[in-house]
C-alpha cells in the first residue's frame, strides 16, 4: 500500500472482529459494525484525539471498479475529524507557514483561486466566517495542513466508509431516505457557506460529511474515469489506462456516489474550488 | 592567373568554413545526460515541478533531487517494471521518439522514467530494467518513496492505484517539461505516433 | 556600356566553350544570360501572382478559413441572425454552465443545471466548414463538474472527455463543423440522465454553405421533461426525483424549460402572410415528441434536422437527442397552439405553447363559426348487454304496441343484469327452489301482488303452475319505479307470456307507498 497504517491494539481487535464477521451472511454489515464497536475496548474511544471520532473497521464497496478489482475493500479503524477544517484553523496554519500564504504560494501547489475569498494573506475578511469550512484550498495545501497537525488526509475508502453512515444507522446505503437527502444537497446551489457543525452528526459522531462542502481525499487521483460517462461505462477508453481498462459503476442508481466520484475525477491537485474543503484523519 | 587565384581562394574559404561548421557540430560535448547534478537554482518559475522537495534515487543508487533535472527539457513518464501491458508500449514509444530526433536535439534532452512501485522497483531492479531495455546514458530511472510518488503523480496529472496483487493501474501519460521544469505538453493514450512529440521537443531545444 | 569584366572569369569558367573567348563574345554571352534569368524570374513572379489569386478566390469561394469572430448566442425562443459570410471562419464559442434555482411553473421552483443560465441552453449558430474553438466555462459557484457533447462534433464523445471541467475552471477544445444540420448538445457527465434531466441541453445549427431560404421569423423551441418529487403544480422548491426518471414518469413535459414559457405574454408572434421557421429540439431525457401546431400544416419539414425536405406535414416526430426544422406560413389570424400531440402531456403536464398571428381575416381559407341552430336527431337507444347467447335463451321481441316497446327493451336490460341470476335467462327458474316466470300463473296474476313481491321480496312456500317452490327472494326496492315497471313489462311479454296492458311507474310508486318495509311472507298472495 502506498501509505502504511500502523496497527494498534484497537486496530487488531477490529481486524479480528471484521474477519469473524465474514462468516456472517451478507447484508449484516450493520450487525457487524455494532458488534465491532461494542467489542472495542472503551479506552480506544477515550483515546480519540480532541475533535476526532473513531471510525471502526468495516468494508467499503467501491462504486467504481473494474472486473479485476474486489467488490469489497476492508477498511481498518481510524480516527476522523468530527468537523471539516475551518477558516480559523487554516489561518493558524498559514501564520505558521508563510510559504502557504496567498501571496507566496507557488502555482504548481495552488492555482489562481487559492484562498480567493480572503481579504489578505492573513485576513479571511468579513465575508468569510472563521467557523466556515475553509475552501479554495488545493490538495497540496490540505495535505500540508494535515501533516502540520500530525495527521493525514483520509483515503477514498476511509472517507466513503465513514460517510456511508446516516444519523441513525451505520449502513446508510440501505436507507433510501438518507440517500435522497444527500442527493438534495448535491443539486441545490449554495454560494455562501454556513458554519460547520450545525447539522446532526452521523452514526459515528461525525458531522457535515454531506451537505456542506466536497472534501479532498488522499488518493483522489485513483479513480480511472475520463469524465465522459458513456465511454467510461462502455469501457471504451482502454488506451488511456493501463490495466483492465476504465472502470464502471456498480450501481447506476446510486447518484450521490456517482456524483462524488465524478467530482473527484475532474480535479487536479492544485485546484482551489469554492465548494471543496477537507478534514483530517489519523491512524490509531 | 590572378583570376584563377581569386577563385581558388574563394573556394578554399568556402571549404574551410564548411569544415569548421561540421567540426563544430561534432565537437559538442556529449554529456551522458544529466549525470552532473546542476546546483539547485534559488529561483524557479511558479509552475516548475522542480519545486517539489522530493528525494529520488537513480538506478545507480545515487541521490537525485528533482531539481537536478533542471537545465534540459525532459520527457517524463511514470511506469513500473512489472507492467505487462501499457508501460512497455510507453517506453517503446519514447525510444521511437528518441530515434526520430535529430542528433543535435537528442543530445540536449533527457528521458526520465519514474516508478510507481516503491517496494519492488529498487535501484537494483531499475538497473536490470535499463539493461533489458537497452536504455542509453541520456535515460534516467528514478525510485522514490510512496509519498513522493503520489506527489509527483498529482503534479503530472497522472491517475494511479495499486491493486491487491501489487500491480498498478494508471493512466498512460507522457509529459514534456521545459528546462525550467514546467509542463509544456502532454500526450495521453497509447497512440504510437511520434511526430507531435518529436516536433515539440525540436522546437524547444532550438529556442 | 557597363563593364562586366569583373565577373568575366567565373562566367567564363561556367560557360567555357571550345574556341576563343573574346571580350566581346563573353560580354554578349553574359548579357544574354542576364536576359534569360530575368525572363525566368518574371515568369515565376507572374505564375506566383496567378496562384495567389487562385488562393484568394478559393478563400472567397468558401473553402479556406478566413477571419476570426466570437459566436453570437441566442436566448430561447430567439436565435442569432442568419450568417451572411460566404466563407468559413474561426468561431470562438464561450458557453458558461450555471446551476440556478428558478421558476418551473407558477408557485413551483426547480434546481436547474443550465448552459448559459437558461433551459434550453444558448442557441449556437455557425456555418458549414467553420473551425470552432469551444470554451466550456464552469461557474465557480457550481457544485458539479460538467462537460458537453455536441452532436455536431465528429470526434470521441462529441467533445465530452475533452471538455470535462471542475467548478471554477474552463476547458477548451476545437472542432471543424464539416456537416450542416441542426444538432442537439447536452452535458454527458455521469449520471447523464440526471444532468440532462436538470436541463442541460440546447441546439447548435450548422448552416449549409448556401444558407437557409429566407423567412420572416425564426424561433427556437426545445421540449424536455422534468421529474420532480411533487406532482404537477405542487408548489414549492422541487428537485430531481431519480425513481420517477428511471420509470420514465415525468411530472412536467414542457417547452423551453418551464410551464407557460411560450404562452400568454411569452407567446410567439407573427403577422398574416409571414413565413415562420421553428428550430425544434428534444432534450428528453426520455420521451419522444409528436410536435404539432394546431390549426396549421407544415409546408416543409426537415426531419431529424437533416438535409432532406418533406412537404405538407401535420405532425413530426422529434426523438430525445434529436431535432427537426419546420416551416409554415401564417394564413389566418388567431392563436395557434404548439403541442406535443401526446395529449395528456400537452394539457396536464405543460407541453403547450402559442403562436399569435395577427392581421386581416381570410374567410375563404377559414371562416370561423357561421351559424348555430337547434338540432335533435333520433333518440338514442342504449343497446342492453345480453348475458348469454345460448339458443334457448334467445329472446324474441314480441309484437308490442309502440309505447310498450321501450319499456320492454329497458326491462330486458334490467332482467339481464339482476333477475336472471335466480330466475335464469330462460325464465325457468330452479326446480323446487326458484319458481319459473315462463308461463307463470303468479306472474300473470295480480299485478299489485307481483309488484309488492319485487319490492319486498318473499320467503316461504309458493305454488306456481301447480308446483311448490320453497326459497327466498330478496327485496329489490333499490330498483327505481320505472325499472320495476319495465322489468315486469319485459317478463310478462317473454317466454310465451303476453300482457298488452301497460304497467306504469305510478303503479309501482303507489305500491311502494302502501307497502310495509319488512319482508312479507308471501306478498304474492
Amino acid at each position: 500500500m502506498i501509505w502504511n497504517v500502523r496497527k494498534g491494539r484497537a486496530g487488531r481487535t477490529k481486524e479480528v472482529a471484521w474477519r469473524a464477521s465474514a462468516l456472517l451472511r451478507p447484508g449484516s454489515k450493520a450487525l457487524v459494525l455494532l458488534i465491532a464497536s461494542a467489542a472495542m475496548p472503551a479506552w480506544a474511544q477515550n483515546q480519540a484525539p480532541a475533535g476526532m471520532a473513531l471510525i471502526p473497521a468495516g468494508v467499503y464497496r467501491p462504486l467504481v471498479r473494474d472486473a479485476t478489482e474486489p467488490k469489497e475493500v476492508p477498511v481498518k479503524a481510524f480516527y476522523l475529524d468530527r468537523l471539516p477544517v475551518t477558516v480559523g484553523d487554516y489561518l493558524q496554519f498559514v501564520r505558521a507557514n508563510p510559504r502557504w500564504q496567498r501571496s507566496q504560494v507557488q502555482r504548481i501547489f495552488a492555482d489562481e483561486s487559492y484562498l480567493k475569498d480572503w481579504s489578505g494573506d492573513l485576513e479571511p475578511g468579513t465575508n468569510t466566517a472563521t467557523d466556515a469550512p475553509v475552501t479554495y484550498v488545493s490538495w497540496f495545501g490540505a495535505k500540508d495542513f494535515a501533516r502540520w497537525k500530525g495527521k493525514r488526509l483520509p483515503s477514498v475508502a476511509e472517507w466513503e466508509h465513514a460517510a456511508s453512515a446516516s444519523s441513525t444507522r451505520p449502513d446508510g446505503e440501505n436507507d433510501p431516505a438518507f440517500k435522497h437527502q444527500v442527493l438534495q444537497w448535491y443539486i441545490t446551489p449554495n454560494s455562501s457557506l454556513p458554519g460547520v457543525g450545525t447539522r446532526p452528526a452521523n452514526f459515528w459522531g461525525v458531522r457535515d460529511l454531506h451537505g456542506l462542502v466536497w472534501e479532498w481525499v488522499l488518493d483522489f487521483n485513483s479513480v480511472m474515469l475520463t469524465g465522459d460517462s458513456r465511454a467510461d461505462s462502455g469501457g471504451l477508453e482502454r488506451g488511456l489506462f493501463c490495466g483492465a481498462g476504465s472502470q464502471s459503476a456498480k450501481d447506476a442508481a446510486d447518484y450521490p456516489a456517482f456524483m462524488r466520484f465524478g467530482f473527484r475525477t475532474s480535479l487536479e491537485a492544485n485546484y482551489c474550488i469554492h465548494n471543496l474543503g477537507f478534514r483530517c484523519a489519523k491512524d490509531l | 592567373m590572378r583570376t584563377k587565384l581569386l577563385s581558388l581562394m574563394g573556394l578554399a574559404c568556402l571549404y574551410v568554413s564548411a569544415m569548421a561548421a561540421a567540426d563544430n557540430s561534432t565537437n559538442v560535448p556529449r554529456h551522458s545526460c544529466c549525470v552532473e547534478a546542476a546546483p539547485p537554482s534559488s529561483h524557479l518559475p511558479g509552475k516548475s515541478l522542480y519545486q517539489l522537495d522530493a528525494r529520488w534515487t537513480d538506478d545507480q543508487g545515487k541521490a537525485m533531487p528533482l531539481a537536478s533535472l533542471k537545465g534540459r527539457p525532459q520527457i517524463v513518464t511514470m511506469f513500473f517494471a512489472h507492467c505487462q501491458y501499457a508501460c512497455p508500449l510507453l517506453v517503446y514509444k519514447i525510444k521511437q521518439v528518441e530515434a526520430a530526433l535529430p542528433e543535435e536535439v537528442r543530445s540536449n534532452v533527457c528521458f526520465t522514467l519514474v516508478s510507481f512501485d516503491s517496494e519492488r522497483d529498487t535501484p537494483a531492479a531499475l538497473r536490470t530494467y535499463r539493461m533489458q531495455h537497452e536504455l542509453q546514458g541520456n535515460w534516467r530511472l528514478l525510485h522514490g518513496g510512496p509519498d513522493d510518488v503520489l506527489n509527483l503523480a498529482a503534479l503530472l496529472g497522472v491517475k494511479f492505484k495499486q491493486d491487491a496483487e501489487g500491480q498498478f493501474k494508471h493512466s498512460n501519460v507522457i509529459t514534456l517539461l521545459n528546462a525550467e521544469g514546467e509542463i509544456v505538453y502532454q500526450e495521453a493514450g497509447l497512440n504510437l505516433a511520434t511526430d507531435e512529440l518529436a516536433h515539440r521537443i525540436g522546437q524547444m531545444v532550438r529556442h | 556600356m557597363i563593364s562586366l569584366t569583373w565577373i568575366k572569369a567565373p562566367w567564363a569558367v561556367m560557360f567555357k566553350r571550345r574556341g576563343v573567348i573574346t571580350k566581346e563574345s563573353a560580354a554578349k554571352k553574359v548579357k544574354t544570360n542576364i536576359v534569360k534569368i530575368f525572363g525566368v524570374v518574371a515568369l515565376t513572379a507572374g505564375a506566383h501572382t496567378l496562384w495567389g489569386a487562385q488562393v484568394a478566390s478559393n478563400f472567397m469561394d468558401g473553402t479556406e478559413i478566413g477571419g476570426e469572430e466570437n459566436a453570437l448566442l441566442g436566448k430561447a425562443p430567439n436565435v442569432p441572425p442568419p450568417i451572411t459570410r460566404k466563407h468559413p471562419a474561426k468561431v470562438i464559442v464561450n458557453l458558461e454552465v450555471k446551476e440556478i434555482t428558478k421558476r418551473l411553473a407558477d408557485g413551483v421552483e426547480y434546481n436547474f443545471w443550465t448552459f448559459g443560465g437558461d433551459v434550453p441552453g444558448s442557441f449556437i449558430r455557425i456555418r458549414e466548414g467553420d473551425l470552432v474553438e469551444f470554451h466550456l466555462n464552469n461557474n465557480q459557484n457550481n457544485k458539479m463538474p460538467h462537460n458537453i457533447d455536441l452532436h455536431a462534433v465528429t470526434g470521441p464523445g462529441g467533445g465530452a472527455a475533452a471538455s470535462f471541467t471542475a467548478p471554477g475552471h474552463s476547458s477548451q477544445f476545437s472542432f471543424t463543423a464539416s456537416t450542416p444540420g441542426l444538432y442537439v448538445y447536452h452535458c454527458a457527465t455521469a449520471p447523464v440522465g440526471m444532468h440532462v434531466g436538470n436541463g442541460m441541453y440546447g441546439l447548435i445549427l450548422v448552416e449549409p454553405k448556401e444558407g437557409l431560404p429566407p423567412v420572416d421569423h425564426e424561433y427556437y423551441v426545445m421540449q424536455g421533461e422534468f421529474y420532480t418529487g411533487g406532482k404537477f403544480g405542487e408548489p414549492g422548491l422541487q428537485s430531481f426525483d431519480e425513481d420517477k426518471a428511471i420509470d420514465e414518469r415525468p411530472s412536467y413535459v414542457v417547452f423551453n424549460g418551464a410551464v407557460g414559457s411560450l404562452t400568454g405574454n411569452n407567446a410567439l408572434t407573427a403577422r398574416v402572410g409571414d413565413r415562420i421557421r421553428l428550430f425544434l429540439g428534444n432534450g428528453g431525457p426520455n420521451l419522444s415528441s409528436s410536435f404539432h401546431v394546431i390549426g396549421t400544416i407544415f409546408d416543409t419539414v426537415y426531419p431529424e434536422g437533416g438535409s432532406a425536405a418533406t412537404r405538407h406535414v401535420q405532425t413530426t416526430a422529434v426523438p430525445p437527442g434529436g431535432a427537426a426544422i419546420v416551416e409554415f406560413t401564417a394564413t389566418v389570424p388567431g392563436d395557434y397552439a404548439l403541442v406535443d400531440h401526446s395529449l395528456f402531456r400537452a394539457f396536464n403536464k405543460g407541453a403547450v405553447g402559442t403562436i399569435t398571428v395577427s392581421g386581416p381575416e381570410n374567410k375563404a381559407v377559414y371562416s370561423g363559426k357561421q351559424s348555430d341552430n337547434v338540432y335533435t336527431g333520433e333518440p338514442i337507444t342504449n343497446v342492453p348487454v345480453v348475458v348469454s347467447a345460448t339458443p334457448q335463451n334467445q329472446v324474441e321481441v314480441p309484437n308490442l304496441a309502440l309505447n310498450l316497446r321501450e319499456q320492454y327493451a329497458r326491462g330486458r336490460a334490467v332482467y339481464s343484469q339482476t333477475c336472471f341470476v335466480c330466475h335464469q335467462p330462460s325464465g325457468l327458474g330452479v326446480p323446487g327452489q326458484i319458481p319459473p316466470l315462463a308461463k307463470s300463473d303468479v306472474l300473470m296474476g295480480d299485478t299489485a301482488g307481483v309488484i309488492r313481491g319485487v319490492l319486498q321480496g318473499r320467503s316461504g312456500e309458493l305454488t306456481v303452475n301447480g308446483k311448490k317452490y320453497n326459497g327466498i327472494m330478496i327485496p329489490f326496492g333499490n330498483l327505481s319505479d320505472q325499472q320495476i315497471a319495465d322489468v315486469l313489462t319485459f317478463a310478462r311479454n317473454t317466454w310465451g307470456n303476453s300482457d298488452t296492458n301497460a304497467l306504469t311507474s305510478a303503479e309501482v310508486q303507489a305500491a311502494r307507498k302502501g307497502a310495509p318495509a319488512t319482508l312479507a311472507t308471501n306478498p304474492f298472495e
